[in-house]
C-alpha cells in the first residue's frame, strides 16, 4: 500500500483512558510511547494493566506470551520532546480546554507538520483545541469509549480545519486494530453523547411530571431491549459524570431546549447521591 | 360467546394486531365491515394526526354497549382528549401499539374522566387475559418508551440532516457505543416514520416545549410518505415503494 502506516505511536496521559488506548495499540502489535509527567502514575497504570492481562490469561482468553508482549510494547517517556518522529499522537489528559490547548501548542512545535495530533476528548471542541496548534489541518478527535480495550466504537472527529483525507486513513487503521470507527463532524457531544441525551434527560421528566416511577421507566426500557434503563445506567456511569456531559452538550449548543438538563439531576449531584460509587444514587447500594 | 374485537386502523400495526388477536382466539373485525354491538373490545391503533380518528371512533361508539372497553393509541393525543369526544368517556384506555404483539408489557394510560372508575380495571383484566402486563403511566402523548424512542430518532435525524455523520455510522455508533438494541434510524423505519412524527408533533402541541420540535427531515419524510420499512423507504431503502396502508406498490 502506498498509504503511510502509523508506526510510531504515542499517548499523552496514563489515566484510565490513556493506558487503555495504549493497550489497544499494543494488543494490535504496535509499539507505543506513553507520556506522563509522573513516572509513578505511569507505573501504577502499568501494574493495573498487568493485573487485567493476567486475569485474561487465567480465564484462558489470551496466552501468557501475548500478555508479556503487550506489556513490553508500552514504553514510558517523561517528556513530549521525545516525540519528534511520531506518526500519530493521542492526547488523553484532563478535560480542560486550556490544558489541552497548551499541550497541542507544544506538540505542534515538537513534531513534524505531518504528524497526526489527536485528542480523545469526549466533550470539548476539536476545532477549538486545534486552534492552538500550528498546522491545525492534522488535528482531529479520536474518541475511544471506556473501557477502550473492550468497547469497539471509536468516533473519528473532524474539526473545521481538519484535512478530510485523514478521516478515511485513520478509519482504515482503526479497523486493522479491530475497532468499529465512525466518522463524525465536530459538534457538541459528537454522536453517542449527543443522541443518547434524551434517553437520560427525558427520564427525569417522566419522574418529575408523575408520568412514571424510576423503577417503571427502567422496566419499560428493559422490555424495549435496552440492557439497562436510564436510572440504572446513570448509577453505573456516575450521575455526576452524566450531569457534566449533559451540561457540556447544552452549553455547546447555546442552550437549545433539546439538550436542557433537569434540576433533579443537579440535586442528586448536590446531595452526593451520585450512583454506585457513592453507595447510593437513584437506587441504594448500601450493604 | 363471540370473541370479536374491532380493529380501527390500517398498515403494519393493524395487521400485526389482527394476527395477535387471532392467536388469542379472538376474531378481529376490520373497520370497513358491518358494525357489531356485542364486540369484546374496540382497539384503535390510529395515531390521529389527520382527524380521521375522531370520526371513526364516534361512528363506532354508537354500535357498542356502554361498558365495552375502547383501547386507543395515545401516540399523538392524550386518552383524556380522546375520551372527551365520546358519549361514554369512562371506557377509554390509552395504550401504545408499538411492539404490542411482541412484548409482555404494554404501557397504558387512564383518561382523567375514568380515574377511580372500575371499568378501567376491567379493561386491564382483558389485557391480562391476553398475557399482557399493564404498565400504568401518566396520560401524555407517547407515554414512556414511544416518547423516548421518538426523541432519540429526532436527534439522530438532526445529525443526518446536518450531515454530521452518515445514516450507517449514526446507527453503528449507538449500537456499539452505548449498547442500544437497534440503531435509532433503523428502529424508526421498523416502527414507522409516521408514528415517530405523530409522537413528536403530539408532544410539541401538548407540552409546548421546543425539545419536541421534529427535525425538518422527519417532517419531509412524513409528507413524502417515506414511512419506513412498510412503505419500502424510510431512512433506508427496502426495494419497491409501496402504500404503507395497503402494501400496494406505488
Amino acid at each position: 500500500m502506498s498509504e503511510p502506516r502509523f508506526e510510531k505511536l504515542a499517548v499523552i496521559g496514563a489515566g484510565t483512558m490513556g493506558i487503555g488506548i495504549a493497550e489497544v495499540f499494543a494488543a494490535g502489535g504496535q509499539d507505543v510511547k506513553v507520556v506522563e509527567i509522573s513516572e509513578q502514575v505511569f507505573q501504577n497504570a502499568m501494574s493495573g494493566l498487568k493485573k487485567r492481562l493476567q486475569k485474561r490469561v487465567e480465564r484462558g482468553k489470551i496466552r501468557q506470551e501475548f500478555a508479556e508482549k503487550v506489556l513490553k510494547r508500552v514504553r514510558y517517556v517523561p517528556d513530549i520532546r521525545e516525540l519528534v518522529d511520531a506518526d500519530l499522537v493521542i492526547e488523553a489528559i484532563v478535560e480542560k480546554l486550556d490544558v489541552k490547548q497548551n499541550i497541542f501548542h507544544e506538540l505542534a512545535e515538537v513534531t513534524s507538520p505531518n504528524t497526526i495530533l489527536a485528542s480523545n476528548t469526549s466533550s470539548l471542541s476539536i476545532t477549538s483545541i486545534a486552534s492552538a496548534a500550528r498546522h491545525p489541518e492534522r488535528v482531529m478527535g479520536i474518541h475511544f469509549f471506556n473501557p477502550a480495550s473492550r468497547m469497539q466504537l471509536v468516533e473519528v472527529v473532524l474539526g473545521a480545519e481538519t484535512a478530510p483525507s485523514l478521516a478515511e486513513q485513520v478509519k482504515r487503521w482503526l479497523k486493522e486494530l479491530d475497532k468499529e470507527p465512525v466518522i463524525v463532524k465536530d459538534t457538541p457531544g459528537f454522536l453517542v453523547n449527543r443522541i443518547a441525551r434524551p434517553f437520560h434527560l427525558e427520564a427525569y421528566r417522566y419522574v418529575q411530571d408523575q408520568i412514571a416511577s424510576k423503577e417503571q421507566v427502567d422496566r419499560i426500557m428493559r422490555t424495549a431491549g435496552f440492557r439497562m434503563g436510564p436510572f440504572e445506567l446513570q448509577d453505573l456511569i456516575g450521575i455526576d459524570i452524566n450531569f457534566a456531559a449533559s451540561v457540556s452538550v447544552f452549553e455547546g449548543n447555546f442552550y437549545d431546549a433539546r439538550y436542557r438538563p433537569h434540576p433533579l439531576q443537579r440535586q442528586m449531584v448536590e446531595q452526593g447521591a451520585i450512583g454506585r460509587k457513592a453507595g447510593r444514587g437513584h437506587y441504594s447500594y448500601e450493604k | 360467546m363471540k370473541n370479536e374485537v374491532i380493529v380501527l386502523g390500517t398498515g403494519p400495526l393493524a395487521n400485526r394486531m389482527g394476527r395477535f388477536l387471532e392467536e388469542r382466539g379472538c376474531q378481529p373485525v376490520r373497520a370497513d365491515e358491518k358494525p357489531r354491538s356485542d364486540a369484546l373490545a374496540l382497539i384503535d391503533i390510529t395515531a390521529g394526526m389527520e382527524g380521521e380518528k375522531k370520526t371513526s371512533l364516534l361512528k363506532w361508539e354508537q354500535n357498542l354497549s356502554p361498558d365495552t372497553p375502547v383501547f386507543t393509541s395515545v401516540l399523538h393525543l392524550t386518552a383524556t382528549q380522546i375520551a372527551s369526544w365520546l358519549q361514554h368517556p369512562h371506557r377509554v384506555v390509552g395504550f401504545s401499539p408499538l411492539f404490542f404483539e411482541k412484548w409482555d408489557r404494554v404501557e397504558v394510560s387512564c383518561p382523567l374522566q375514568a380515574e377511580g372508575d372500575s371499568r378501567f380495571e376491567n379493561a386491564l383484566s382483558l389485557l391480562a387475559k391476553w398475557g399482557k402486563k399493564a404498565e400504568i403511566v401518566g396520560d401524555e402523548p407517547g407515554l414512556v418508551f414511544p416518547r423516548t424512542l421518538a426523541l432519540l430518532v429526532n436527534e439522530a435525524a438532526y445529525c443526518l440532516q446536518e450531515k454530521t455523520a452518515s445514516r450507517e455510522d449514526i446507527d453503528l455508533a449507538m449500537k456499539k457505543g452505548t449498547n442500544f438494541p437497534q440503531g435509532p434510524l433503523k428502529w424508526a423505519d421498523d416502527v414507522g416514520i409516521d408514528q415517530i412524527v405523530a409522537i413528536l408533533t403530539g408532544l410539541h402541541r401538548e407540552l409546548g416545549d421546543d425539545r419536541y420540535r421534529p427535525a425538518s427531515l422527519l417532517r419531509k419524510m412524513y409528507y413524502a410518505r417515506y414511512w419506513g420499512k412498510a412503505a419500502g423507504r424510510g431512512f433506508y431503502e427496502y426495494g419497491q415503494m409501496s402504500d404503507p396502508a395497503t402494501g400496494e406498490p406505488r
